[in-house]
């Protein structure tokens, strides 16, 4: 166990949770805030920690056993918790069906940010594996949280034999990746094996692209996305949709552009197809969707498309791009999921809620056309300068084909965005009623919407910091 | 303090938003307001005290600060701030005469339903004009440039409800949007050639002569920024929408379109000098523009009598000697003029506000006598009009003008004869506005007696400003200190001196002042205008040539039909033409392949699909029961993916 401290934030945290969870059968019901604030309390001392190793690589990064802190994870464990950290102040102001085991759902959040942050560190795939099964039994209670509700409970169980199915494929290639080069360790079979020439390594390979493929809603694995996102607590959905993504693809960087670099597969072109494949899927599905979460759970399927393309690119260019985009996507799409949380809460999730949002809150619907606008992409909002950058990886790699496909996904997405938009300021709301967002939710709101208004105007010092990010350690 | 000079440009931005959202209703009993005052107080305070350091000689360097915004490729923007010494100069002209209006407007737009909304414009126009002068990127520049247009828009047509303000706003804003087109063509060539925005590292590239970059770049460039500046400052062709322009509140007109935000077109080419030194063409270009617009309207400015109008005449006549300047190698002489004629332009245009406060008309010939109802606003107002028609060896006016006209009579002896008579028509028609308006016998007496001095809220800026434009001009000239603040660091090359012009120059000056105040008190002295009249009697085709302006409106109102006809024209050829042929007869193509193509279907295809559909149809049954939200058929399909890629894999 070489190394074992620098998986502190990860330990600590996971104490905290099962903690958390042990006080929730202590604690009465009416006090279960408390565990809240505890929790939020816990994710940004973890964010404090981070921000240690980030300043200190000397002494806070490094190599060990079966895990390895460099740049690249400390930016995406950062990711994960800030994302922990907007879920919980989403969470104390979402309507919930009955008030009873906060501590079990906060413990279950921080627990599943504990396995993303270990997943982004795991250089070997029993780690990666542990990793991903935390992920996924965590996720799975956190969508069925709503147990009174029949739907909840069906989309938790969908998602369920889905991450099952999916983990079986990915165990199996594991097993195959082991066959085939004699270790589990993703550092060591580099020099002795020449991999293009192997099917079983290719095969074993393509089996956990599969593994990974399901967590980032890749299509063709993307299916259980909209049942379960719909399903969901939409908190949980906020954080489904933003946290085992980015995690995820941190993950696909680390392995296939790194460690077994695809393009040394020559997988470049399967891969560009699914990345191609994802957003148009995501986009033309979004088009017809009637239930705001839906609509939100193909939009982030087809981000996830686009943020593919850095991953297709392989180079530091588009490294950098899915870093940045990454960072962006957090902050807007919680946003998003935040102002419909606050319409949800009074009138469901339906589209027409939002009609004439803007005459019953101004400004909630200005954030949200903000929010919206930066999803689909236009200046000066900060999705403008992700997607910039990531079409500009796929054009400088030579990938024209990819490079056109993404732009005419991001046109066609301005519809379903603007939709919105549209019924915010142009259709009459059905009721006068005002929107009041609590603290919480406001809060929530009010830095998500800074930051994608100052890293859309001034995305220098957000860069720089990416730029750095982008390097990985072994 | 210099380091935070940025703040300069963006408080006000914050102030104004503030003020637009901070409150819901919005009354004259709202106190936001005052904050956007103490903002551009603070404002003029802290530029007051860069011009101190100026002095100082702290800006012997410029002080030039940036930090990366976001990179494309090879190329990186900035955000930064450069401040020389015409730049501090411009920040305290425009930070004063911004902070004057607001307190004037306090009085002014007393009472008014959009009291709030109105200050809100107001610091958002100074924070776009305050930015633009601070900026260190041509890019920003124009940003902040559009950002003035916007502004002016709105302020011109504050009263909205009226038509001709909405009109004259929307004039103002696609005339110099217009112009705004060559300041971009301008700017994407400069990108092409030199690869930067930065106002510190462009003049190096230019320097660098013509094994570096083409000789037609410069002119090119000139050229355009030109254009783009003739929008923004009302020059020959594009000033047509100045005079309309006056249909705004009248600080606004003071604020705007006199001081501050057409000054920006002359800015710009003192900005880019090194573009003009560069190439003798554009410069040639400045210079005869600027002489051409100064002539013309101060022709049309003797035949109209609503007295916003001629002093917005009177503006397009300034900026043109301003232009002028530049154009004949006076950097020092044109930033002169601009900062002392900021001065006293605006204490005529509230002076002319005050007036029409009183009389609620803008038609000189109902004013009259009104010298004695209100002297405080006639006094400044005389004061104002000496410094404008340059009073001989006295008022800020004189040493400006006189200083253009000693760069020009170096460049051209033909210029400066006609920017001589230029000067003696500019005498003349101020004369005949301050006659026509404040002596003789009141023309509508109704009027006349309701008339009365306006608050001292209004009359307290007339004051400053009037002091100002009397002391201005020889504080500044004494012992060359704004020659030296303008060229601390700037180092722009002066292609004339003074030393080297002959001594009746002035003279000559003086007689052009006697002159036009002679022809005025002739003409309009008396009470009752005859010889005026006759005068216009006999000399009617000229005078309806200056009331049509020159037929430049009529010009660009055939400019629009005529686009319009195109228009139109080319939907005709469109809707008969390539309709009919391309897309009509596309169709009929189409038709008839397809009556084709459907004989051929139904009888051979059909047979064989008829076979296939049945097998289709019960698919497509058991498809539509298993693909609502079925898991296990998406984990078919999972798995049939699977194995399709892995089938790919292994065949390669």
């Amino acid at each position: 166990m070489e190394n074992l401290s620098l998986l502190l934030p990860e330990i600590a945290l996971s104490g905290f949770a099962l903690l958390l969870m042990l006080a929730d059968v202590w604690i009465p019901p009416k006090h279960g805030r408390v565990l809240f604030h505890l929790a939020l309390l816990a994710a940004a001392a973890g964010l404090g920690l981070l921000g240690l190793c980030a300043s200190n690589p000397a002494a806070y990064q490094g190599v060990g056993t079966l895990w390895t802190v460099d740049p690249l994870s400390v930016f995406f464990k950062i990711l994960v918790l800030a994302s922990a950290v907007l879920v919980l102040l989403l969470s104390v102001d979402a309507k919930r069906q009955d008030e009873h085991h906060l501590g079990t759902y906060s413990g279950l959040i921080l627990l599943a940010s504990a396995g993303m942050m270990l997943l982004v560190s795991a250089v070997d795939l029993v780690m990666v594996f542990l990793a991903l099964e935390l992920i996924s039994i965590s996720s799975f209670v956190l969508t069925g949280f709503e147990r009174g509700d029949q739907r909840s409970s069906e989309g938790a169980i969908k998602y369920f034999l889905f991450g099952a199915f999916s983990t079986a494929v990915m165990v199996f290639g594991l097993s195959l990746f082991y066959g085939a080069t004699g270790t589990t360790h993703l550092l060591k079979p580099v020099p002795q094996y020449s991999y293009a020439t192997s099917t079983m390594f290719l095969l074993s390979c393509l089996l956990m692209l599969v593994g990974f493929g399901f967590k980032v809603s890749m299509a063709p694995f993307h299916f259980w996305v909209p049942d379960a996102y719909e399903a969901a607590p939409t908190p949980v959905t906020t954080f489904l949709s933003i946290a085992p993504k980015v995690a995820g693809l941190a993950m696909l960087l680390r392995v296939f552009t790194r460690l077994i670099p695809h393009p040394a597969l020559e997988l470049s072109a399967l891969f560009s197809f699914l990345a191609m494949l994802t957003m148009t899927v995501g986009n033309l599905t979004a088009l017809f969707q009637t239930n705001v979460k839906r609509l939100l759970a193909y939009s982030s399927i087809a981000q996830a498309g686009y943020m593919l393309i850095g991953f297709v690119t392989a180079d530091a260019l588009g490294r950098e791009g899915v870093l940045l985009y990454s960072l962006v996507y957090l902050f807007m799409n919680t946003g998003a999921f935040a102002v419909a949380i606050a319409v949800g809460n009074e009138e469901g999730y339906g589209l027409e809620g939002f009609d004439g949002l803007a005459q019953r809150n101004f400004g909630l619907a200005l954030v949200m056309a903000f929010f919206l606008l930066s999803l689909a992409g236009i200046p000066p909002m900060a999705g403008f300068v992700g997607k910039f950058t990531l079409f500009a990886a796929a054009v400088q790699g030579g990938f024209y084909g990819l490079a056109v496909v993404a732009v005419l996904n991001s046109v066609v997405s301005v519809y379903y965005y603007m939709l919105i938009a549209y019924r915010m300021f142009f259709v009459p709301p059905r009721t006068e009623r005002p929107v009041a967002p609590g603290l919480y939710l406001f809060s929530g709101l009010a830095l998500a919407a800074i930051a994608v208004l100052v890293i859309g105007v001034y995305p220098e010092p957000v860069l720089s910091v990416v730029k750095i990010s982008a390097e990985m350690l072994p | 303090m210099l380091e935070n000079a940025h703040w300069i440009a963006l408080l006000p931005l914050i102030a104004s938003v503030i003020i637009l959202l901070g409150s819901r209703e919005d009354t004259e009993k709202s106190r936001l307001p005052w904050l956007g005052i103490a903002v551009m107080g603070w404002c003029l305070l802290h530029s007051l005290c860069l011009l101190g350091q100026a002095v100082a000689g702290k800006l012997e360097e410029p002080f030039y600060r940036t930090l990366p915004w976001f990179r494309f490729g090879a190329y990186e923007m900035t955000l930064g701030v450069l401040i020389d010494g015409t730049a501090a100069f411009m920040l305290c002209v425009v930070t004063l005469v911004s902070f004057l209006v607001q307190v004037y407007s306090l009085g002014y737009m007393h009472g008014d339903p959009r009291f709030k909304r109105y200050y809100a414009y107001l610091s958002f126009f100074t924070a776009s004009m305050l930015g633009l002068v601070i900026t260190s990127s041509l890019f920003i520049f124009f940003a902040c440039w559009e950002l003035v247009g916007v502004s002016s828009y709105l302020l011109i047509g504050f009263w909205f409800e009226k038509d001709a303000p909405a009109y004259a706003g929307k004039k103002a804003f696609i005339t110099t949007k217009l112009g705004d087109l060559g300041f971009y063509a301008g700017l994407l060539l400069l990108f092409a050639y030199t690869g930067t925005f930065d106002l510190r590292l462009l003049p190096t590239h230019f320097a660098m002569g013509p094994e570096h970059m083409p000789e037609w770049v410069p002119a090119a460039v000139g050229l355009l920024l030109l254009f783009g500046a003739a929008g923004k400052s009302a020059q020959v062709p594009l000033f047509v929408w100045l005079p309309d322009a006056m249909e705004g509140p009248t600080p606004v007109s003071a604020l705007i379109h006199a001081a501050t935000m057409v000054a920006a077109g002359v800015y710009l080419v003192a900005r880019t000098y090194f573009v003009y030194q560069a190439s003798p063409l554009a410069m040639d270009a400045v210079a005869w523009t600027g002489l051409v617009t100064a002539m013309m309207a101060a022709t049309m400015a003797v035949a109209v009598y609503d007295i916003k109008r001629v002093l917005a005449f009177s503006t397009v006549s300034q900026l043109g000697f301003m232009m002028m300047a530049l154009g004949v190698g006076g950097y020092t002489s044109g930033m002169f003029h601009l900062t002392t004629h900021a001065f006293f332009k605006a204490l005529l245009f509230l002076g002319a506000g005050s007036v029409i406060h009183a009389v609620h008309t803008n038609d000189m010939r109902q004013m009259g006598g009104l010298s004695k109802k209100m002297p405080a606003t006639f006094i400044t107002m005389v004061i104002g009009t000496l410094a404008i028609a340059g009073f001989p060896w006295a008022f800020s006016g004189w040493y400006s003008k006189e200083a253009i006209l000693h760069d020009v009579y170096l460049r051209s002896p033909l210029m400066w004869g006609l920017a001589l008579a230029t000067a003696a028509l500019t005498c003349f028609y101020m004369f005949r506005l301050v006659f026509m308006t404040f002596l003789g016998p009141s023309r509508d007496h109704p009027r006349w007696e309701h008339a009365g001095e306006s608050p001292s809220v209004m009359t307290v800026p007339l004051w400053v400003l009037a002091g100002l434009s009397v002391f201005s001009g020889m504080l500044l000239e004494h012992g060359g200190l704004f020659a030296r603040l303008v060229h601390a660091g700037g180092g722009e090359a002066e292609s004339a001196g003074l030393a080297a012009a002959p001594h009746w120059l002035g003279w000559a000056a003086v007689g052009a002042f006697a002159a036009g105040l002679a022809a005025a008190w002739r003409l309009y002295g008396e009470g009752d205008f005859a010889l005026a009249s006759s005068l216009k009697n006999n000399l009617q085709p000229l005078f309806t040539v200056l009331e049509e302006r020159y037929g430049f409106d009529r010009f660009f109102l055939w400019l629009v039909r005529l686009s319009d006809s195109l228009a139109a024209a080319l939907h005709w050829l469109d809707d008969h033409l390539l309709d009919a042929l391309f897309v009509d007869g596309w169709g009929l193509l189409t038709r008839a392949l397809a009556e084709i193509h459907g004989f051929f279907d139904d009888f051979f295809v059909d047979g064989a699909v008829d076979g296939v559909g049945g097998v289709t149809r019960d698919a497509g049954g058991a498809l539509s029961r298993l693909v609502r939200g079925q898991t296990q058929e998406y984990l078919l399909y999972v798995a049939l993916a699977v194995s399709l890629f892995a089938t790919f894999i292994m065949a390669r």
